[in-house]
């Protein structure tokens, strides 16, 4: 049996540029123009799982009995919910859980999902994230939801590990402070490089000074001529600070002649940057550890912005030492067909004028 | 049995180096005195070098005689094996005939020595009773050590203070020889305290090395300093090499259609190539083709332009009019650590320039990937530097397998890598990182500059 439950506003806030959709952000990111992705990224996983012959435990409506019924799988509900859901439906789907005794919680949403999902479970089930959410820091998520779906079709014969939760500051995190503090620990499904590691963010003295010699050959071959689009980061933040401008860090702001004309932007502000500028340049540094370049954190930068852009007009940046510890770059716009052009061997600045090769791949 | 080695008897050993500089289609631009911007003369290097070297350097005469005491210790190791590289013809299924010239045989393990030893004389001659040197990783530093030990003088080796603590084998090699070995910056400079002052940790550079083996050789009187490469006199000396695989091919009825070496500095490269490039400048073998073989990470002559620019990272040598991608540019910690430095020659600058010599570039991985390749078919374990040679040779030669040609192909096999072991670990264990020097991107930065 598998418990089967999604958070139907996760990852709304992603491309209008909001750091997540917790508490009062989910009104924002409606009026904003936001998409669910949730539902969406679940029926990408379940799709192919057809030879699975299990029975899904779910709650009602959009909260996951939606798309099991559209996917002709079996399911029984096990807690009715209102249309507008919180994190008490989830936490009482998973007391029911535990009550009835499922072999793996299969959820679609972000961190906040996992906390509230492992508050109730700690490490008595195992479960296993389809990311959907805006931050996905924590390591018990597939790398995306193909594979989410490609797990659970084995996950009878497959061995359990620990994964992180990892609890993002949330007021914080909302005035562009990141502080993640270690939540708890859950079970998951032990698959190196399908589940994703947790991210890091690598703060010492060397990585600095890193930063500052990559910041500093940015800083030269940047032109006036040309719109700079800055995704999130310390490594980009670098860049604004040698030049006196506040960046902000976890958001995607836009530079031009040495000044920031747009900050902390969604998706709609940044196509239409766009379309008024003839020179436009992305620049990116991957998330530490995890390796997105594209697809965590900086959903604003979607598949739309990138082609628009076109892909031979992206920078990306990463430290050394934070690439050393990043084994795998990956890109999940969520887009195949751009995702397979984004991918092969790219080069990334790692010091002053040099750079080094590695291979970006999809997941 | 077909031969593997082709080897020459001692009394062969040629008596003459060849000087390129009196055959070139344009003569070499002057080095010039940053401050007054006029040509230095040799006044303006005596404090540094002998003047028998001084001469050397601006010679236009053809043949320079090889000093006899030279020649003498030259037997120890020399005439170096030319080999067949049959095994590597085998396992590449090439038509091509491989042939390599073995400098791993002398002493310190490399080419230096060459010129080393010819240096060490000349100093010794001109009662000079000590040395100052910089040395990165320790090729030069041991090869010179090696070479004022047999002429009895004294040796002061700067070497790269990360070096020093990481790659303690080659400053075992120079304390064998009785050199006094600095970890770089010191305490022995104005220079190095300078610098010991403002940043304590300082792990040390080339260029800091370079500043402080000068300031040593200027403020002792019985001083001299030492470079083991760039220069033209020392490219002279080591055209030994060139000369006697002509000797060694000349026995087998061969001549190289293509000639290959690794090119950092240049004293390598020249070494094997300028003897035969003589014959393609006097229009004997116009189809000669003559590739330098530089790193991706520091690609000088393929991504840098040609331009005077300073000798070291620290200012203190005269403008040299050579191929350079900047002399503020730190290249990154390959593991080919004779290759990396920002300039070129100016013999070989020329020569590229004039189209005369190719040259390209590749990553470390394919480098090492090949340095494997020629390792397991022929036993030995190329020095990283000479492994990009190998990684060119190898492309020719797949060349030839599609076309069926069979060309000639000579390569210097420069040093062995007992001394690199951590670098074959690191890509036998996938960690070696593959960099690239983003020419285009500099050019846009370059662009910006406001110019002189």
């Amino acid at each position: 049996m598998i418990g089967f439950l999604i958070n139907p506003i996760a990852g709304l806030g992603g491309t209008v540029g909001l750091k997540g959709t917790d508490g009062n952000t989910y009104k924002k990111a409606l009026e904003l123009g936001g998409t669910p992705l949730a539902a969406q990224r679940a029926k990408v996983a379940l799709s192919d799982c057809y030879t699975l012959n299990e029975e899904y435990l779910t709650c009602s409506g959009r909260m996951g009995e939606d798309v099991l019924r559209d996917l002709k799988l079996k399911y029984r509900i096990i807690h009715k919910n209102k249309e507008i859901t919180t994190a008490k439906d989830t936490k009482k789907a998973c007391n029911a859980f535990l009550k009835i005794g499922v072999d793996l919680i299969l959820f679609s949403g972000g961190d906040g999902t996992a906390k509230d999902i492992v508050s109730v479970v700690n490490k008595r089930i195992p479960i296993l994230g389809i990311p959907s959410g805006v931050k996905m820091h924590s390591s018990i998520f597939a790398i995306n939801p193909k594979t989410a779906g490609d797990l659970l079709c084995n996950f009878h014969n497959m061995k359990l590990s620990e994964g992180e939760i990892l609890d993002v500051d949330e007021k914080s995190y909302q005035a562009d402070n990141f502080n993640v503090q270690l939540f708890g620990y859950a079970l998951t499904l032990k698959a190196p490089y399908r589940v994703q590691g947790r991210k890091n963010t690598f703060y010492e003295i060397p990585e600095d000074r890193s930063k500052e010699e990559i910041a500093k050959f940015v800083l030269e071959f940047m032109e006036n001529k040309t719109t700079y689009i800055l995704s999130a980061g310390t490594t980009i933040k670098k860049i604004c600070d040698l030049i006196g401008v506040e960046k902000t860090l976890l958001g995607v702001d836009v530079l031009k002649n040495g000044e920031l004309i747009a900050k902390d932007t969604n998706e709609k502000q940044l196509l239409k940057i766009i379309e008024n500028s003839s020179d436009v340049t992305i620049i990116v540094s991957p998330i530490g550890s995890q390796g997105f370049v594209f697809g965590r954190g900086n959903q604003q930068i979607s598949s739309k912005v990138i082609k628009k852009i076109g892909i031979s007009n992206i920078i990306i940046l990463s430290t050394p030492h934070k690439l050393s510890q990043t084994p795998h770059l990956f890109v999940d716009t969520g887009d195949l067909e751009l995702d397979k052009k984004l991918s092969g061997k790219k080069r990334i600045i790692t010091s002053y004028r040099m750079t080094t090769l590695r291979i970006i791949k999809r997941p | 049995m077909a031969d593997n080695k082709i080897l020459l008897d001692e009394n062969e050993i040629p008596k003459r180096w060849y000087n390129i500089s009196k055959d070139l289609p344009v003569p070499l631009s002057p080095v010039i005195h940053p401050g007054t911007k006029e040509p230095i003369g040799p006044q303006d290097l005596a404090p540094l070098f002998p003047m028998e070297l001084i001469k050397q350097e601006v010679s236009q005469k053809r043949w320079i005689k090889i000093p006899e005491e030279v020649r003498d210790i030259y037997t120890i190791w020399r005439p170096s094996p030319l080999y067949r590289a049959r095994r590597l013809e085998k396992v590449l299924k090439t038509p091509a005939k491989i042939y390599y010239k073995y400098e791993g045989v002398s002493p310190p393990g490399s080419h230096k020595p060459n010129t080393a030893v010819a240096q060490a004389y000349y100093n010794m001659k001109e009662g000079v009773e000590r040395i100052s040197t910089e040395t990165g990783a320790g090729q030069w530093g041991s090869a010179i050590s090696f070479a004022t030990n047999l002429f009895d003088l004294a040796c002061s080796v700067y070497m790269v203070k990360v070096s020093y603590q990481q790659k303690p084998y080659r400053r075992n090699l120079m304390n064998v020889w009785g050199a006094e070995v600095n970890p770089s910056p010191s305490t022995k400079t104005q220079a190095g305290k300078k610098i010991l002052e403002e940043n304590p940790d300082t792990t040390g550079s080339l260029g800091i090395a370079i500043s402080e083996a000068v300031e040593d050789a200027a403020t002792h009187d019985d001083t001299k300093y030492s470079l083991g490469s760039v220069l033209n006199h020392v490219l002279l000396h080591q055209t030994i090499i060139g000369l006697e695989s002509k000797e060694q091919l000349a026995k087998v009825d061969e001549y190289p259609d293509i000639v290959v070496s690794s090119c950092g500095g240049g004293s390598n490269f020249a070494g094997i190539s300028f003897p035969f490039i003589y014959d393609k400048l006097k229009g004997d073998k116009k189809d000669l083709k003559a590739t330098a073989v530089e790193p991706l990470a520091c690609p000088t002559l393929t991504k840098g332009i040609y331009a005077y620019d300073f000798g070291d990272t620290a200012m203190l040598t005269p403008l040299i009019k050579m191929y350079t991608i900047g002399h503020d540019f730190v290249p990154p910690g390959i593991h080919a650590g004779g290759l990396r430095y920002h300039g070129d020659s100016p013999l070989i600058s020329l020569l590229y320039d004039q189209e005369i010599i190719n040259a390209k570039a590749y990553y470390q991985t394919e480098v090492f990937e090949a340095a494997s390749i020629f390792g397991k078919a022929e036993g030995i374990i190329p020095a990283p530097e000479a492994a990009h040679a190998i990684k060119n040779v190898n492309d020719e030669a797949l060349k030839c397998k599609k076309t069926g040609e069979e060309k000639t192909i000579l390569f210097n096999l420069s040093g062995h890598g007992h001394f690199d072991m951590g670098a074959y670990h690191a890509y036998h264990s996938n960690k070696l990182e593959d960099y690239e020097y983003p020419a285009d991107l500099v050019k846009k930065a370059l662009a910006k500059i406001p110019q002189l």
